[in-house]
């Protein structure tokens, strides 16, 4: 629906009308009852030229669940190459975003591009360039990790040698031959790695990828994705989990209750937030002088003496005045060190407030 | 037409299924029974002319049998994986949601059809050993009906699998879908025809023709319509002898069993597009 102010060719009076476009309509007048055709304008097909750089572009995304806005209007570009974190507590919508970002799930509104192809129409185009991991993995118990991962190279069209390959990476080459059906929930969840890079896809979609894995998986997993960051992967990773996160991330987007609430790089959001690093300066005697002395320094915002060490949290531009303050006022550092402020803070602080 | 997605697919179920117990159970079952009928039904026939009650006995057999084997490879193939969670995994794969129906359909089809070969081909050995002139045309239209009647119950499953939220309501339904056409709606046509024509009628055995347009709503008699056109003589197992109207034809026979499979592909299809996985 279109409307359109129209002029009145005899008595030049206007009006507003409301038509479909390329629909033709006869208009009255109001004033001075002439009457005339008029064809409402084509609509001119929106080209939103996705720029080359943009892996996943996700545009108004709303997905209603018996009523209930499980994802409320997100917006988000994932450029090619970056680590996208994305972020929330359990429930906050980042499954169901990321099942709607692969055409799993029907949207209410809103447009998601992977590559430039809109996964609604061309959703066979978009998913070529995709390795899913999802949040709960599961393969055919009855056959096993080799035959498994043939079926998915299969359709993938990717080399079968590679399966045998890309199971010994992930650790697995005693359970080659075994049926899934076997493995255990941290062996299942690797197999699901191995199946999401399988075929060496562009754009990696990660769904709680540590889901299930012991310490040494984890670690396994988190090298992997450093790997295929390197070889110039996009790579997109969901979780709850903050610290790996923090790591390995360009940019973090922070979901809640559906909402994008934020977006930006872990630094951008801690400055957003005006968070403070924390120093904690380790002192050979520990004085009152001291402390009176770095509580007086500007930009200072707390110090807390805790045994022999003081801890002051300030601005990132005074840390060398603080020192100064505590050699000048007699102290003897032993130790030093600096905690920038962590995805945590920032993460409870938007998921909090809201 | 085909894409090898679809055939990928089919692949894998025939590959995953063969490994099925149940399938595996059914299928000695099935083996085992159409060899003992066609076995006694074979030894005291003079030849392919009175071989009717060996015949209807393998169709009882078939229509008992085929719907349960179609019925359990059909409830789980959708809703089994979802629940699982392994349908995530394919459909973000690049393969558009009417190829995984189709490869699915085509591959446990394919188990099914297997099934009822094996079942038909040591009924076969065992009756061509015994009777001398085997009209094997006639014997394989006979696996060709029953091939259908099976793909009818499969894909009448993978549509209900596809409809529910659970694996368990799929399967309560299948099972009422089995007692349905199996006991239920033949009672219910045979009692419409009691209540209008009489006891006497009915074991006159002379039915009126509403009554057999109306049983072509069920694609067992339909089923065992098309054995009776083609490969006949056959008798009910009740040993009332029916005799059909005009316009009972093989064509007509054979178009009602596509059209539950197009029906019910079609149907299958359309929901399965508009779910969320």
């Amino acid at each position: 629906m279109i409307s359109k102010v129209v002029k009145c060719p005899k008595c030049s009076y206007k009006t507003t009308v409301i038509g479909e476009s390329g629909k033709k309509i006869i208009i009255t007048c109001p004033k001075c009852n002439t009457k005339g055709n008029y064809l409402f304008p084509e609509e001119h097909q929106q080209l939103t030229k996705t720029s080359d750089s943009i892996a996943i572009e996700v545009n108004g995304l709303i997905k209603t669940f018996n009523g209930l806005r499980a994802v409320d209007n997100i917006s988000f570009n994932v450029e090619k190459g970056e680590i996208f974190g994305f972020l929330g507590p359990n429930g906050a919508g980042k499954t169901t975003t990321i099942k709607a970002m692969l055409g799993l799930i029907h949207t209410n509104s809103g447009e998601i591009k992977i590559n430039g192809y809109d996964i609604k129409p061309s959703g066979k185009d978009a998913k070529k360039f995709v390795g899913y991991l999802p949040e709960r993995v599961a393969f055919y118990d009855n056959l096993t990790a080799l035959q498994n991962l043939h079926f998915y190279a299969e359709i993938k069209k990717s080399s079968k040698e590679d399966c045998i390959t890309l199971i010994e990476e992930f650790g697995l080459s005693d359970s080659v031959n075994k049926k899934v059906g076997t493995f255990s929930k941290g062996m299942v969840q690797r197999l699901g790695m191995a199946r999401a890079i399988l075929g060496s896809s562009p754009i990696l979609i990660l769904d709680e990828p540590s889901g299930g894995l012991d310490p040494r998986g984890v670690v396994l997993i988190r090298n992997k994705i450093r790997e295929m960051k390197n070889k110039g992967t996009t790579i997109f990773i969901s979780s709850h989990i903050l610290s790996e996160i923090q790591e390995i991330c360009d940019r973090v987007g922070i979901i809640n209750k559906g909402v994008l609430v934020a977006q930006d790089t872990v630094s951008g959001l801690s400055k957003k937030l005006n968070l403070k690093p924390k120093i904690t300066v380790e002192l050979e005697k520990m004085s009152d002088d001291v402390v009176a002395s770095v509580k007086k320094v500007k930009g200072v915002d707390k110090v807390e003496k805790i045994g022999k060490s003081i801890d002051v949290i300030c601005d990132p531009k005074t840390k060398a005045k603080v020192i100064l303050a505590i050699e000048t006022a007699g102290g003897n550092i032993i130790n030093l060190y600096t905690r920038e402020p962590s995805l945590e803070e920032v993460f409870m602080r938007f998921t909090e407030v809201k | 037409m085909i894409s090898s997605p679809i055939l990928n697919i089919a692949k894998k179920e025939i590959l995953d299924n063969v490994r099925n117990k149940w399938v595996i159970i059914l299928t000695i079952i099935f083996a085992s029974l159409t060899l003992v009928v066609s076995y006694f039904g074979s030894i005291f026939s003079q030849g392919w002319q009175d071989f009717g009650v060996t015949i209807a006995g393998m169709m009882s057999l078939v229509q008992f049998l085929i719907p349960i084997i179609g019925l359990m490879l059909g409830y789980a193939a959708i809703i089994g994986e979802i629940e699982k969670g392994s349908m995530s995994s394919l459909l973000s794969l690049p393969v558009a949601r009417f190829e995984i129906i189709l490869g699915k359909f085509f591959g446990l089809g394919g188990v099914l059809s297997f099934t009822i070969l094996i079942g038909f081909g040591i009924a076969g050995i065992v009756i061509g050993v015994n009777v001398s002139d085997v009209n094997y045309l006639d014997y394989l239209i006979f696996i060709g009906a029953t091939i259908l009647l099976g793909l009818i119950f499969l894909i009448l499953a993978m549509f209900f699998s596809t409809l529910f939220k659970k694996r368990s309501t799929s399967m309560g339904i299948s099972v009422f879908l089995w007692f349905f056409f199996n006991m239920i709606l033949p009672i219910i046509f045979v009692g419409i025809m009691a209540a209008s024509i009489g006891i006497e009628g009915l074991v006159s055995g002379d039915f009126p023709e509403w009554y057999h347009a109306l049983t072509l709503l069920n694609p067992l008699s339909v089923y065992s319509a098309l054995v009776s056109l083609n490969v006949g003589p056959v008798s009910t197992i009740e040993g009332i002898s029916v005799s059909y109207p005009a316009f009972y034809s093989s064509g007509v026979m054979i178009l009602i069993l596509l059209i539950w499979i197009v029906g019910f592909l079609i149907l299958t299809f359309w929901k399965f597009d508009r779910r969320d996985i």
